[in-house]
């Protein structure tokens, strides 16, 4: 059992940072791609909502950033906005663009879903710091669940039109939801050290139990799928546009603070 | 959508009396939360909520019920002029305490 950090081997040093990096890229992608959505959301009240829904989730991986940054003596900043996009690790899920509004629902959906099982996972670890960290985390993903869940219902059961958008985006979004649970590079070590307390496989296998019997009554079955071995190395045109977004300001100035 | 008004009371803290403190558009119930949670709680600020349909609200405004013509100057605690006699009383209390 690793209590701190500095106990851990080199490779499981490295797997803890594959992991923080992981978590804190999806965070940090959604909560962009999501902020997209102001200013344009179906209504003022849903607009601040989800809005703020995407701050929250920017700030999650500001936090990951940070004890990434502690455990390989680097910046968070840096980290968040100085890397090329080759570098990221989001899961695929992450490199759509903003779509419609279903489409924002139902990638929503699919991840605070998978989140909630990983977040239970991590709040258990033996880093101290992710443990702490993730339960703190949980509390507010709870409230993006019921929201997500929220929106999940209303589209499935309020008209022919809105069920149908939803069915195509959540088609269209599963096999690539499926690598949240991507394996990670060092995971053997991770679980070994209880820095995991669950390999990706059994929380895959965790969260389709959980969303197949409600994902299904709206779109039909789903196939089966399970994560793929690039699942988090994979980069489409869309994700190369945001990240020239989200990077332009920190590049225009560097070495600015803010 | 159909949306609904929801007046939003919020408490500060644990015993602070509910105060209005304004109000969201919303389809129904659930959502209405989320707002409400947004609008008058994300930054820390809101110990308890209350959302409640304005339908719900029963409303009183009529001005003869209210307002009524005659003066009621006698009903407000200000019609009873005592602080002349809340000063006599003092200084008759000084007094006798001195002697």
């Amino acid at each position: 059992m690793a209590e701190s950090a500095s106990v851990l081997d080199v490779t499981a040093r490295e797997a803890l940072a594959e992991l923080l990096m992981s978590v804190a890229d999806d965070e940090f992608i959604i909560g962009f791609w999501d902020s997209e959505w102001t200013g344009i959301a179906p209504m003022l009240e849903e607009d601040v909502a989800t809005s703020s829904i995407a701050q929250d989730e920017i700030g999650h991986a500001r936090a990951l950033y940070e004890l990434l940054a502690e455990l390989t003596d680097d910046d968070a900043d840096r980290i968040a906005f100085g890397r090329d996009a080759a570098d990221f690790r989001h899961a695929a899920l992450m490199n759509h663009a903003r779509g419609d509004w279903a489409l924002s629902v139902a990638r929503r959906y699919l991840y605070e879903t998978a989140d909630a099982v990983r977040l239970t996972a991590l709040a258990r670890s033996s880093h101290q710091p992710l443990a702490l960290l993730a339960g703190k985390m949980r509390r507010e993903e709870t409230y993006h669940q019921l929201h997500a869940d929220a929106w999940l219902r209303r589209l499935s059961e309020g008209g022919a039109e809105g069920r149908g958008r939803l069915t195509t985006a959540l088609e269209r979004l599963w096999p690539d939801a499926q690598d949240i649970f991507a394996p990670l590079v060092g995971e053997e070590a991770l679980v070994r050290e209880g820095l995991l307390r669950e390999s990706m496989q059994a929380m895959h296998a965790a969260w389709q139990a959980q969303v197949r019997p409600i994902l299904e009554p709206i779109c039909g079955e789903l196939p089966s799928a399970t994560p793929s071995r690039d699942g988090r190395l994979r980069r489409t045109d869309d994700f190369a546009w945001l990240h020239g977004e989200f990077t332009s300001v920190a590049g225009s100035e560097e070495a600015a603070t803010w | 959508m159909t949306e609904r008004v929801w007046e939003v009371f919020r408490q500060e803290d644990e015993g602070d009396p509910m105060i209005h403190a304004g109000n969201v558009n919303a389809p129904d119930e659930e959502l209405a939360m989320h707002y409400a949670r947004e609008f008058y709680g994300r930054r820390g600020e809101s110990h308890r909520l209350w959302i409640v349909a304005r339908e719900a609200i029963t409303e009183l405004d009529d001005p003869d019920l209210l307002k009524p013509p005659f003066d009621r100057s006698h009903k407000k605690p200000g019609g009873y002029i005592i602080k002349h006699k809340l000063e006599a009383a003092k200084q008759r209390a000084a007094s006798e305490a001195g002697e």
